[in-house]
């Protein structure tokens, strides 16, 4: 197992310097940069003037040193600073982090504590007016986009209530129950979503472990319906929803970009989109890399569970 | 007492209350509150203003500094009538409008306890002309040309400060009182009004939360005595526009950003919630096609006219603004704007003649002239900003063009590349958005049609125009100012320079409670907040 960890920790950080690679290159790719920009508000652009900002802010240099630079930035625990606001990259960032974890984990709460239990319904009331009406609430979570129903959310709550969520950040210690309210909303939104899939994914994998011998047996020798479906068979129908998780809790970060703007939430994604139409690379590369981590992560993680969820799966050396 | 006398009784009565009955007590001014106010993007460059162009800096910008002279926030309509001093006490034209002589006010202090004196004036506008002996450099200066015409800026001493110019240009007054002309401490590096803001201003920046909001408090050493009357300002930062729409009608925010609000969107917010108020204002941008007469096919005058004659103006008010713009020339129309040729003087300019047919017409003739028929089309491809209200107009602008034998590809630029793509000139034919400092002619003239300025994005260069232009600017009596400002418009249009299209109306919106909060025909000049007090 330790052996294991540590070769998926020596593939992460592989993968880093491959994300890392990626990511400075797609920038430099991406036409303009942030002294164009700068020159865009102003509505005028000196090829003199830009020459000059480009050597203040460093991005005269050829790419490599530029890349190489960042590298050993970052080994050294410093992000840079950001052109756009002439400000150390982590003063920045740091802010933003405790939002979007927050709004993820809760997203991804949800969306297990809807879509495992509906799931799990569905499948043993097969076919009845209960599972149509689940499946049809889940098909909805599918066609649903985040940001829409984050909109939508908002709206209805200003038409019926005259009254929207807090516009700044609230934090637990000024006010607990208003920033619950600020954080279930848009949790709502991104996690029904992934809820509905995994819901469907409950259902199906259930329904195929309920046909299996071992389940007729336990059945057969008296056992409860309680103790049969979430002791036996949910368990052993877990591990492809786990891998669906992991999969949806990357693609939800991803979601949260248009979520958090909608609920103006002040987190990574939305700083993130912002920053890459600045072209603030220290900026961007950084928060990049901090999701790629947090997927990583959270992909080793799923790897984990399989092991406690079922004592077959071995990890090798 | 006859019956005619008894029945108009009731009638004098409530005459003589109106006349007699003391003021509303809202009517007056409070101490007190904070108002929250939107802001639809992030401050870039911090409250740099003179680092930058946009309106998003400069609204949340403006409570933190003073000018020497400002536009009375109370009057809607901006001219030289409705100067009042800031910094300055008061001030004088000498030698024939070429010496500003300005008096200072005394007892000014900065947000940081250092007095304010003429170094802090000279410093700035050394700095804003790039003066060879300047002590500071600005990283962008934008508004370069405003200042070209100063020679000198003495400071006489601790408060008084001469501006010696080249040629007699009482405009200058004019933009010293736009948003744009605030005065930077001498003490402090212009490089820290990117991350912060020293100013003299109603209000002392208190936090600024990145991508959140910004927070402003009452400055209590403020030279003019019982202002400001607001505590606070804070603008939040709302990235979604149906957010921040929701935001205003769920009274989270008491004011939208100026130039926010479209016709349409403001009929939806009265239905919502009738209470607001809500008030049209031009906001002194205007949509136009800039025409690269350097490069063919639009070297060619008649091609760039055949463009001016093909678009439907008045078509493109409705269609593309649901009715929530106005046409007009180079400067704003009466009676938005203060120096813009009216409704009755458009006729006889291309693309203004009563049966948009006549105007096709014109242009297929001038086209042929060119040699481009039906059979032979001149195909060419139109750049445009990668936003919805440029995409809007340029599609609208390239139907129209169709019409008359001109088929043209839309091409979206990123907003990180058309300001160097139109400053080089790379391009053939543009839909271009323009705004305008303060409504003046030389603010607008020299920047947009100026021979060589970075601006001019079209290279029209014509030394007539030129000449016409420096009349006006050195022109003494406003009646011949004002025709010569006409001249210059029509003379513009005429030579498809670069077709204006229309001029945008914001509808302002605040909520009733939002007291002395009067919209300027210009975004760009009313955001100080000292007068404005909250009802609440």
């Amino acid at each position: 197992m330790k052996t294991y960890v540590l070769q998926r920790l020596v593939i992460a950080v592989l993968t880093l310097l491959g994300m890392s690679l990626v990511i400075f290159t797609l920038l430099r790719l991406a036409p303009g940069d942030i002294v164009d920009i700068l020159f865009s508000t102003a509505g005028y652009v000196s090829p003199s003037e830009k020459q000059a900002i480009m050597k203040e802010l460093g991005i005269d240099r050829p790419y490599w040193v530029q890349y190489l630079d960042w590298l050993r930035q970052i080994a050294s625990g410093d992000l840079g600073k950001s052109y756009r606001y002439d400000l150390p990259a982590w003063q920045i960032i740091r802010p933003l982090l405790p939002v979007t974890l927050e709004l993820a984990a809760l997203s991804m709460v949800f969306a297990v504590a809807l879509g495992v239990p509906t799931g799990v319904i569905s499948a043993v009331r097969q076919d009845t007016g209960l599972d149509y009406v689940l499946r049809i609430f889940s098909l909805a979570g599918l066609s649903m986009p985040a940001f829409w129903l984050g909109m939508v959310i908002i709206l209805t709550l200003v038409t019926w209530l005259q009254w929207i969520p807090p516009l700044t950040y609230v934090s637990p210690a000024q006010d607990l129950k208003l920033h619950a309210v600020q954080f279930l909303l848009p949790a709502l939104a991104v996690g029904y979503r992934s809820s509905a899939l995994i819901m469907r994914i409950t259902r199906s994998a259930l329904l195929e472990v309920l046909r299996e011998d071992y389940i007729r047996t336990a059945w057969a020798k008296g056992q409860g319906g309680r103790v049969v479906i979430w002791r036996h068979a949910l368990k052993n129908a877990m591990l492809p929803v786990i891998t669906v998780i992991g999969i949806e809790f990357a693609f939800l970060i991803g979601g949260l970009v248009v979520t958090e703007r909608v609920f103006n939430l002040p987190g990574v994604a939305r700083f993130l989109v912002d920053a890459i139409l600045w072209r603030d690379y220290p900026i961007v590369q950084n928060l990049v890399m901090f999701i790629a981590i947090v997927v990583i992560l959270a992909n080793l993680l799923v790897d984990m569970l399989y092991g406690v969820l079922d004592p077959r799966v071995r990890y090798g050396s | 007492m006859n019956r005619a006398r008894i029945a108009a009784l009731p009638s004098l009565v409530v005459l003589l209350s109106l006349v007699l009955a003391p003021p509303a007590t809202s009517q007056t001014p409070r101490h007190g509150g904070t108002l929250n106010l939107m802001l639809r993007e992030e401050l870039s460059p911090g409250f740099a203003i003179h680092e930058t162009g946009t309106i998003s800096t400069v609204w949340p910008a403006m409570p933190c500094f003073n000018n020497l002279v400002l536009f009375d926030p109370l009057k809607k309509t901006e001219s030289v009538d409705t100067i009042i001093g800031e910094l300055a006490e008061k001030w004088s034209w000498q030698d024939n409008f070429r010496n500003l002589v300005f008096f200072l006010r005394k007892g000014v202090k900065w947000h940081d306890g250092q007095a304010f004196t003429s170094r802090d004036v000279k410093f700035t506008f050394d700095m804003l002309r790039e003066a060879a002996d300047a002590p500071a450099k600005l990283r962008i200066n934008p508004r370069k040309d405003w200042y070209a015409n100063i020679e000198a800026v003495e400071a006489a001493d601790p408060h008084t400060v001469v501006f010696r110019l080249r040629k007699p240009q009482p405009s200058l007054l004019l933009m010293l009182a736009s948003g744009y002309a605030p005065v930077y401490a001498a003490h402090v590096p212009p490089a820290s009004y990117r991350t912060g803001c020293v100013g003299t201003g109603p209000f002392k920046l208190k936090e600024w939360r990145k991508g959140e909001y910004v927070e402003f408090v009452r400055n209590p050493d403020y030279f003019v005595k019982g202002r400001p009357y607001l505590d606070g300002l804070k603008y939040l930062i709302i990235a979604e526009r149906g957010t921040r729409q929701a935001a205003l009608q769920a009274g989270k925010l008491d004011v939208a950003f100026p130039g926010e609000t479209t016709k349409t969107a403001a009929e939806q917010l009265k239905k919502a919630v009738p209470q607001l108020v809500i008030t049209p204002v031009s906001q002194n941008v205007n949509d136009n096609i800039i025409m690269n007469v350097k490069k063919p096919p639009f070297d060619n005058p008649k091609v760039r006219l055949a463009v001016s004659h093909a678009i439907d103006r008045r078509a493109l008010v409705q269609a593309v603004h649901q009715g929530g713009a106005v046409v007009g020339a180079s400067l704003a129309p009466k009676p938005w704007g203060f120096w813009g040729l009216g409704e009755k003087d458009l006729p006889g300019l291309p693309g203004y003649a009563a049966k948009p047919a006549d105007e096709k017409a014109k242009a297929m003739k001038l086209m042929a002239e060119a040699g481009y028929t039906p059979d032979k089309p001149l195909k060419v491809e139109m750049v445009t900003r990668a936003i919805a209200i440029y995409v809007d107009m340029a599609s609208f602008v390239i139907n129209e063009l169709k019409l008359v034998g001109i088929e043209a590809s839309l091409k979206q630029i990123e907003t990180a590349q058309w300001h160097p793509m139109a400053t080089r000139g790379d391009y053939q034919i543009g839909a271009n958005l323009t705004g305008i400092g303060p409504d003046d002619p030389d603010a607008n003239f020299y920047e947009n049609y100026g021979c060589g300025s970075p601006r001019n994005y079209s290279q029209y260069c014509s030394e007539q125009v030129g000449k016409m232009i420096d009349q006006q600017s050195q022109e003494l009596d406003p009646k011949k100012r004002v025709e010569l400002v006409y001249a210059i418009q029509k003379k513009l249009e005429a030579d498809a320079a670069r077709p204006i299209l229309d001029w945008k109306i914001d509808h302002f919106t605040v909520w009733p409670h939002v007291k002395n909060l009067i919209p300027h025909q210009s975004i760009y000049n009313f955001g100080r907040m000292q007068e404005v007090w909250s009802d609440k």
